[in-house]
């Protein structure tokens, strides 16, 4: 009966080849962390602008198109940038066949919540 | 509060290590429990205690943590020396490896006060009292403080090490400006013995597909190698979501190395190679 | 054993639980934790625009939650995170366009972080107070 040599993780890893990606995400990080920078420094000064106002005041900001556009462009970037920074955590922790599911649900989750965020700013601005 | 050489230590210390558990996350087969003692017989001027991290395979025991004391009057000044004078009069079974003594071998990598070293570079003076002294982080262990290397080498050999030349042989050597030469400078002087690679965190969760920052030196040495005509078939072998992107920018690795190099920045002019050939650089 | 001499079944020796935390990996590990705080404060900003988008009286109910003692230390802590993250992720823009990767600028930079973190937290709130 002939036995198989154990490979170590190490060929077993170097035998797939090269995935050949992995600047991709690298570079959207790296964007969506440019676009980050100006639009959280917007959100934080309008807070603090408007610390003190009632809510027909809040809602009056929001509805201005600068302000949606800004907001909207946020949680975008905001939840583009949660997920790839989650995926690499995922990726840096989790390793047994938990990860996939893992990954899929951060993922939707991001998506989930920036759709959200979204929907609650478009109804603020067509509801009033 | 600046450190300026990998060679300084720092003037405070304010954790010695992370708020975690001893035997954190290690497996029934790794945890580290309580060794003997082995004092000194005789009077001393000047005794330095040494706790070591010893495994022995044959006992089939665990490995444990055992306490040297040392007579600082009788033997040199480096760690080293401390190791090979426990070894000579008290205990020959410590098992260490060791070479050159001068800190161009690479041999004697080990963690002394928790952080990764050269042991025949680093003076007494400068540990800690009690000194503890542990093999090279998160790497199997053949005995005492000596690691099995050999997935290290082979993550070496798989960035493929040498000269890949496509036009033909010249007559005599291949020509190098004097720039193209200094490219090479902080990048050839590695002497592979992988305290940055055993140092970094990420190479701790994911050192089975994470190529380390010894590998990607090594690897960008040969990149930015002016003779080197195989720079595309590297690149495409290093493009990877862990081979090169296993890389977080920690930086421990800068900060450990016992020659001075500076293998995170190594790591980041990679990148920045990957960027450029899809156009997203300075210089096109 | 011929062809592999690679020790399968020897123990592996302690990483986190002895290396000693310098700034390098310390600054890491909080750029990664002030990430995932900041994610939350987004999944709480999405809340709060929920709450404006589902009327005045849940946008009180919002507001009442935050005022508690409770809700004000952790906007402050929230705040605190936020702006070490934005430091240190400014501090790895610079170093992916491989600058400021010596040792010496490695720990002035680091430093920096730390004390702009706390400024601009300062900052922030005390502008938010006085207003």
């Amino acid at each position: 009966m002939t036995r198989r040599r154990k490979l170590s993780p190490f060929v077993r890893s170097q035998a797939r080849g090269s995935a050949r990606e992995g600047a991709g995400h690298w570079w959207r990080e790296r964007v969506t962390a440019v676009a980050l920078i100006p639009l959280t420094l917007w959100f934080f000064a309008s807070i603090i602008a408007h610390s003190g106002s009632d809510y027909s005041a809040v809602i009056a900001w929001l509805r201005m198109p600068s302000s949606t556009l800004m907001m909207v462009l946020l949680l975008i970037a905001l939840f583009y940038h949660t997920a790839l920074g989650l995926q690499i955590i995922i990726d840096d922790y989790v390793h047994s066949a938990r990860k996939v599911p893992a990954l899929i649900i951060m993922r939707l989750g991001c998506l989930a919540l920036a759709a959200a965020g979204t929907f609650a700013v478009l109804r603020i601005v067509i509801r009033g | 509060m600046i450190i300026w050489s990998s060679r300084q230590l720092p003037s405070f210390v304010l954790m010695k290590r992370f708020p975690v558990p001893r035997n954190f996350g290690l497996n029934s087969r790794s945890r580290v429990e309580p060794g003997r003692s082995w004092p000194l017989s005789g009077e001393a001027n000047r005794i330095k205690t040494f706790n070591i991290y010893r495994y022995n395979p044959d006992s089939g025991r665990n490995p444990t943590l055992d306490r040297f004391e040392v007579d600082l009057d009788d033997c040199g000044p480096m760690v080293l020396d401390a190791l090979i004078w426990i070894k000579n009069k008290v205990d020959p079974t410590l098992a260490f490896r060791f070479s050159c003594r001068e800190g161009i071998c690479g041999s004697c990598a080990m963690n002394i006060d928790g952080t990764n070293w050269l042991a025949c570079t680093r003076f007494i003076s400068e540990t800690e009292n009690p000194t503890a002294i542990y093999p090279l982080p998160s790497l199997r262990i053949i005995k005492d403080l000596v690691p099995d290397l050999t997935h290290l080498y082979a993550q070496y050999k798989a960035i493929q090490p040498w000269l890949h030349s496509k036009t033909p042989e010249p007559e005599k050597e291949r020509l190098q400006s004097i720039e193209e030469r200094r490219r090479l400078d902080g990048y050839y002087e590695c002497i592979l013995c992988f305290c940055c690679t055993s140092g970094c965190p990420s190479y701790w969760w994911n050192g089975d597909r994470f190529l380390g920052p010894a590998a990607l030196l090594e690897a960008w040495r040969w990149l930015t190698d002016s003779r080197d005509e195989a720079t595309g078939e590297r690149l495409d072998r290093l493009e990877e979501p862990f081979r090169l992107y296993g890389c977080r920018t920690i930086l421990n690795c800068t900060r450990t190395c016992p020659k001075g190099l500076n293998p995170g920045k190594a790591i980041a002019e990679i990148k920045k190679k990957v960027m450029e050939r899809r156009g997203l650089g300075w210089q096109e | 054993m011929r062809g592999s001499t690679q020790v399968k079944y020897g123990p592996k020796s302690p990483n986190i639980q002895i290396y000693r935390p310098q700034l390098t990996s310390v600054l890491s590990i909080a750029n990664r934790i002030s990430g995932v705080v900041t994610s939350v404060g987004a999944v709480g900003l999405v809340l709060w625009l929920l709450a404006a988008a589902a009327g005045p009286d849940t946008y009180a109910f919002a507001l009442w939650l935050l005022s508690f003692l409770l809700g004000q230390i952790g906007l402050l802590i929230f705040t605190f995170f936020f702006f070490l993250h934005l430091c240190g992720g400014i501090r790895h823009l610079i170093w992916d366009a491989v600058y400021g990767f010596d040792l010496s600028t490695i720990y002035a930079s680091g430093w920096v972080v730390v004390a702009a973190s706390v400024v601009l937290t300062g900052a922030a709130w005390i502008v938010f107070a006085v207003s």
